[in-house]
């Protein structure tokens, strides 16, 4: 629960206290956010019967952009996320074009999503020595809390939902079809704009 | 599940909805609005007229556009309700369910989901765009009411083509509604002549016409905004006879009547644009074979001359087409390349070219072996609920094509018109299917507004599978039409 508790203190934490480290700088056209999460990944086939197991690990998101206007911005979004253990590990990357609103440019909340592509090594049920690789559709939504959004380096707090659709998954016992995985993050990253 | 991995996750869900639903110790630092100064100018008489960036433009209303959004979910969901379907009962348990799935592939009817999402979705654009937002703006609430109706909506669990279509579906037709329902509507009249346009602007675009009736603008008289009047508008509806090809390239005696819409919004081939929609293009089709046989939408994004005459300009497509050789439906984004070279000082040519991704396109599709589609059986878990086998497959995929024009006192004469489709499928039978439509028209004017036309089409269809067999399977056939054209410029 450690980390629980780590999430509420920095949510808690006065927004004036950060406006006070970076003066109002007018922002310019660049839109970079990198940041570290709470990552939990579920597989899942259409026709299997078998209940997967949730799997928790680190995550790591980057985004790289332009600001359309002061309140959206457009990009890249790159996540990663890594699962392992002993028998060997899970590792996905999801690569995407996504845009970020923020309702009220005077405040922080924003929503975001895109599209695009995921890179998975391994998957579920199928971790062993001999990796097996696959590309799939991705799709990304979330929202969170943008703390400094006038200045030039901010905090966001976000919430993200990364989905991919492999289709079939080639294993050494054979191809699992129509397999979908959800990847839930929640973290905290730097804003530089 | 073990127990640890199931607190987990709900701390994860929890911590989410708290981000997302509370905003109280930051809002609590928002500076207070300053108090008014008894020295300084009078309030503005009407402070709703700092919401509008035009006279005639929607107060702009952030908030109400997202409550509107969440309202458009729960009549569609009631409406659900009194159809009698399963997938309406909802509870907190069903979206705590959805929200522990994730996201999967649904098996839903073809039309539902290429059409009757995306209609879904311009509600949700639409109630952004009514409330004042604009376009991008309008896009990232139709992700969100999309969102929000795929894990709350339904007790069906969340669906990733319907995510997909409602969303981007839902961009393209919204604001290709919303820019229709603004020529119909007339904001210079009066009376009877008044109440009519904005009730025809309400049957096309719904949302935008009900906040214009409940805010008091459907009876205001002010100047269309400036972003709604198109440099140039054209639309040709053709009316006639079909006949449909075979596998043999025989036809049938027998043809089909149809009716074919064109609108033409703005001039998509040239000037500098970084107005979504400022220009697009829309066809549909009803008969031919189907009641409802093409729709076509391709809005421009971007548009930028650069050298040697040449046009650059990024669209947005919506496509959906039912015919014997294929069903398919997309949405794609796509880089396209034009010039007009004048031939004579009457004569005009224009060709197009463009490339793009299809960010998710369906076709439909039979497994190896099977030559028919089955009958459809009444679903045993329930109306509304689709158990599916589903005859069409979910997948991304590439397009391209052509688009060449030949005009003479600004009516067309010959057009020629190619698209590739390529899909590969991801959800359904394991196949790469490669799609092609070709299509020569030739158009002779008669008198005024009236002409007749006669089209030539082909339609090519191959699937290769992958299977063990590696095996491919081809479909064409060809089609000619004759028809009468009522053209309006």
């Amino acid at each position: 629960m450690k980390w629980l508790w780590m999430c509420a203190v920095v949510w808690l934490m006065p927004a004036s206290a950060l406006a006070q480290e970076a003066q109002a700088t007018p922002p310019s056209r660049l839109w970079i956010v990198a940041g570290v999460a709470s990552g939990t990944l579920r597989g899942h086939c259409q026709d299997c019967a078998q209940d997967f197991p949730f799997r928790h690990g680190p995550a790591i998101l980057g985004n790289a952009g332009y600001r359309v206007s002061p309140r959206m911005d457009v990009g890249a979004d790159v996540f990663w996320m890594q699962w392992h253990n002993e028998s060997g590990h899970i590792r996905a990357t999801a690569i995407d074009a996504v845009a970020q609103f923020r309702p009220w440019g005077s405040k922080g909340f924003f929503v975001k999503g895109g599209a695009g592509m995921a890179f998975v090594r391994n998957w579920v049920q199928t971790i062993g020595p001999h990796p097996d690789d696959s590309k799939a559709l991705a799709v990304v939504f979330g929202g969170g809390w943008e703390f400094n959004t006038k200045s030039r380096l901010g905090l966001q707090l976000f919430a993200m939902q990364h989905v991919g659709a492999l289709g079939d998954l080639q294993t050494t016992s054979g191809p699992v079809a129509d397999v979908t995985g959800n990847f839930w993050s929640l973290g905290a990253a730097i804003v530089i704009r | 599940m073990k127990r640890q991995d199931r607190t987990r996750f709900s701390a994860i869900l929890l911590i989410t909805g708290a981000l997302l639903g509370g905003a109280g110790p930051v809002t609590a630092q928002e500076p207070a609005p300053p108090a008014p100064d008894p020295q300084g100018p009078p309030p503005k008489a009407e402070s709703r007229d700092a919401r509008r960036p035009c006279d005639g433009c929607p107060a702009r209303r952030v908030g109400w556009s997202f409550l509107q959004t969440t309202g458009i979910n729960v009549v569609y969901e009631l409406g659900n309700l009194a159809r009698g379907q399963v997938t309406a009962h909802i509870s907190p348990k069903s979206w705590w369910a959805n929200m522990q799935q994730g996201m999967v592939w649904d098996l839903d009817d073809f039309t539902v989901n290429q059409i009757g999402h995306p209609y879904q979705g311009s509600n949700y654009f639409d109630s952004g765009r009514a409330n004042g937002l604009n376009f991008y703006e309008s896009a990232a609430l139709t992700a969100f009411g999309s969102s929000t109706w795929e894990f709350f909506g339904e007790t069906n669990h969340a669906s990733l083509n319907d995510f997909i279509n409602t969303t981007l579906g839902g961009i393209t037709l919204g604001e290709m509604l919303h820019r229709t329902a603004w020529l119909i509507r007339n904001t210079q009249a009066t009376g009877k002549r008044r109440l009519w346009s904005e009730i025809g602007a309400t049957a096309v675009d719904p949302i935008t016409g009900l906040n214009r009736f409940t805010s008091g603008d459907a009876s205001r008289v002010t100047d269309k905004p400036p972003e709604f009047v198109p440099s140039s508008l054209g639309a040709v509806a053709s009316a006639g006879v079909l006949w449909r090809g075979s596998q043999s390239s025989a036809f049938n005696a027998a043809g089909d009547p149809f009716l074919e819409v064109d609108a033409y919004y703005g001039d998509t081939n040239t000037g500098r644009s970084r107005t979504p929609y400022d220009a697009f293009w829309m066809r549909m089709r009803f008969g031919g074979g189907s009641s409802f046989s093409e729709a076509r939408v391709r809005g421009r994004l971007y548009g930028q001359p650069i050298a040697h005459g040449l046009q650059f300009s990024v669209i947005q497509t919506y496509n959906y087409q039912n015919n014997d050789a294929y069903s398919t439906g997309s949405q794609a984004i796509d880089a396209a390349l034009g010039t007009t070279r004048p031939l004579s000082s009457r004569t005009n040519f224009w060709i197009l070219g463009w490339g793009g991704l299809t960010v998710l396109g369906a076709v439909d599709s039979l497994p190896l072996g099977v030559t028919e589609k089955p009958e459809e059986k009444e679903p045993s878990a329930g109306q509304g609920v689709s158990e599916g086998p589903r005859f069409y497959d979910y997948g991304p995929g590439s397009d391209f094509g052509a688009l060449a024009r030949l005009a003479r006192d600004g009516r067309d004469v010959a057009l020629f018109f190619y698209v590739g489709r390529q899909i590969y499928s991801l959800d359904g039978v394991r196949a790469n299917h490669f799609l092609q439509h070709t299509r020569v028209d030739l158009l002779f004017p008669l008198r005024g507004r009236f002409g007749v036309g006669t089209s030539a089409e082909y339609f090519h269809r191959r699937s290769y599978y992958q299977d063990a067999a590696r095996t491919t399977q081809t479909f064409h056939y060809p089609q000619l039409r004759a028809y009468l054209t009522w053209r309006h410029q």
